[in-house]
């Protein structure tokens, strides 16, 4: 199988600081992919880079085997904070990518309409963000994502600012859409737990300088549901990539402190 | 409690029309909360403006009443007098005020986007804006004449700033966010530019026009009082020179009116262009 997504050899420097060294990955079609790591670990600045936000120093992405250079129609990214347009409803938020490729036609309008359906935001298409909950604007933020039919999607802690039974139902609603689509997926998270729930493959990172440290396999079967968390070799799996960046957080914690 | 009715419960639950109340009746309780506190303040501050110019100063020539006020605005206006006044001071504000609109969203278009724009005129800009240049007004006259166009010029010079600034710094603090969500999507500096700075820097150039309103009405009366044929200023130093202060307190009266409606006016403006600003 050819892989959708690699970096090879992956620098990024800001100035004296080493974001990330020497990250090497390859992703194959439809698999949804975990980072997890310590504040300042840099798998944020490798999602940028992935999203072609921010330059590499050296070394390279490729997708489909073509060189990233700069943001295209192939990669769908979902921000931390929704980030969307408080003048704009619903619907308008979620066309600005064909807006912005000149095809927000009514083929176009047609399959946001489907896609605010699939996050469950019937109904509220001409809404508009301040009359939304936080989990709402994250499915806005996801389908908006969605509305340019990437190959990618680039998820960055999209559900870390909801409480944490919102989040957990996100995580769910997440995996019953990417199971429609099967779309290749980067997904950056603090939660552990998360990671391993949606993931085929959680890479863990370490920090100064920002590296892959671990690249852990989840060989929990699919189509998974919430029950799957109090099962034991899913403990196992929290505790095993726990125990790799505990050391690091402790150190990112005290730093933060200080 | 199953997942299933967890994930129900959390779905965002289909949006319910709430009952509404017949409109003239939920017009009338919201007239109540917001503004009755405020029309009664208003009503008892001008029983006791009215008590006290008649029993505690009695003398027209100090103070006029809020009824002899009132009974010279009818006056005025009966004759045509007023009309006259307001017809010119306000083509002297319309005119100047969209002068300096057109020219200050320019100027501030230009500003927030060029370096080179902003290092040439922010020192003008803030020079300007601090000064009186309100104090020019005598030398307009000399130059333009003792027309409209003097009047029209220092309208002009007083609202311009304001407008300029806020332009210049509603593009300036466009969120990054913002900007960076429409760079994943591949956005060109001008989709950019049209898609998320214009409509963000829009609650700052109406920011902006609604300190002009105030500004502007102040260089019009203002340059008036310099030297005029007609405009609600020279009515005012008119009625100065004659100690008739009902007709002083007339002009007056017309130009807080006129300022509160527009001021207004821009409120519901604001309401229907920049909703998202109103939480």
């Amino acid at each position: 199988m050819t892989a959708k997504l690699a970096a090879s050899g992956l620098t990024k420097r800001f100035d004296a600081l080493e974001a990330l060294r020497a990250i090497n990955l390859t992703v194959a079609p439809g698999e949804f992919i975990s980072l997890v790591g310590p504040s300042g670990c840099g798998k944020t600045t490798f999602l940028r880079i992935v999203a072609g936000l921010e330059p590499a120093t050296s070394g390279e992405v490729r997708i489909d085997g073509k060189p990233v250079t700069k943001p295209g129609g192939d990669r769908g990214f979902v921000f931390q904070n929704d980030n969307l347009l408080p003048w704009r409803s619903v619907l308008a938020n979620a066309m600005i990518g064909p807006e912005i490729a000149g095809q927000a036609d009514a083929a176009a309008r047609r399959r946001t309409l489907e896609l605010l359906k699939l996050v469950g935001l019937e109904g509220f298409e001409h809404y508009h963000p301040r009359q939304l909950s936080g989990g709402m604007r994250q499915r806005v933020n996801l389908a908006r994502a969605l509305a340019i039919d990437p190959d990618i999607l680039l998820m960055d802690e999209p559900f870390s600012a909801l409480d944490a039974q919102t989040r957990e139902i996100m995580q769910t609603e997440l995996l019953r859409i990417w199971e429609q689509g099967r779309k290749t997926v980067l997904f950056v998270t603090h939660q552990i737990d998360e990671a391993v729930f949606l993931s085929d493959r959680v890479l863990v990172f370490a920090r100064r300088p920002g590296r892959v440290q671990e690249n852990v396999e989840v060989a929990l079967p699919r189509p998974r549901t919430l029950d799957i968390k109090r099962t034991p070799d899913f403990v196992r799996y929290v505790d095993h990539i726990w125990r790799l960046i505990e050391d690091d957080v402790r150190a990112s914690v005290i730093e933060e402190h200080a | 409690m199953t997942a299933a009715d967890i994930q129900s419960a959390s779905r965002p639950a289909a949006p319910a029309a709430a009952p509404q109340p017949s409109a003239p009746r939920a017009w009338a309780a919201s007239l109540r909360r917001h503004y009755l506190a405020g029309l009664v303040s208003i009503a008892c501050g001008l029983a006791l403006w009215e008590v006290l110019s008649r029993f505690v100063v009695a003398n027209p020539l100090f103070l006029a009443a809020p009824s002899q006020i009132f009974v010279a605005v009818l006056s005025l206006s009966a004759s045509g007098e007023l009309g006259r006044h307001i017809a010119v001071s306000g083509l002297e504000f319309v005119i100047g005020y969209a002068i300096a609109s057109v020219i200050g969203i320019a100027l501030g278009l230009a500003m927030a986007s060029s370096v080179l724009a902003k290092q040439v005129s922010q020192p003008w800009i803030s020079g300007l804006y601090a000064t009186p240049t309100i104090a020019l007004a005598p030398l307009f006259i000399l130059w333009f004449g003792i027309g409209i166009w003097s009047k029209v010029l220092v309208v002009i010079l007083l609202v311009l700033f304001p407008v300029t600034i806020n332009t210049e710094a509603g593009l300036r603090t466009t969120s990054p966010r913002l900007i960076e969500m429409l760079r994943s999507f591949g956005a060109t500096p001008r989709q950019i530019f049209i898609k998320v700075s214009l409509p963000s820097a829009t609650p700052f150039i109406l920011a902006g026009l609604k300190l002009g309103i105030g500004r502007g009405l102040i260089a019009v009366v203002v340059a008036e009082l310099f030297g005029s044929r007609a405009g609600l200023g020279r009515l005012i130093s008119q009625s100065a020179d004659a100690f008739n202060m009902p007709e002083l307190f007339a002009g007056v009266v017309v130009l807080a009116v006129a300022g509160i409606a527009m001021t207004a006016g821009f409120g519901w403006l604001e309401g229907k262009l920049v909703p998202w600003t109103r939480d």
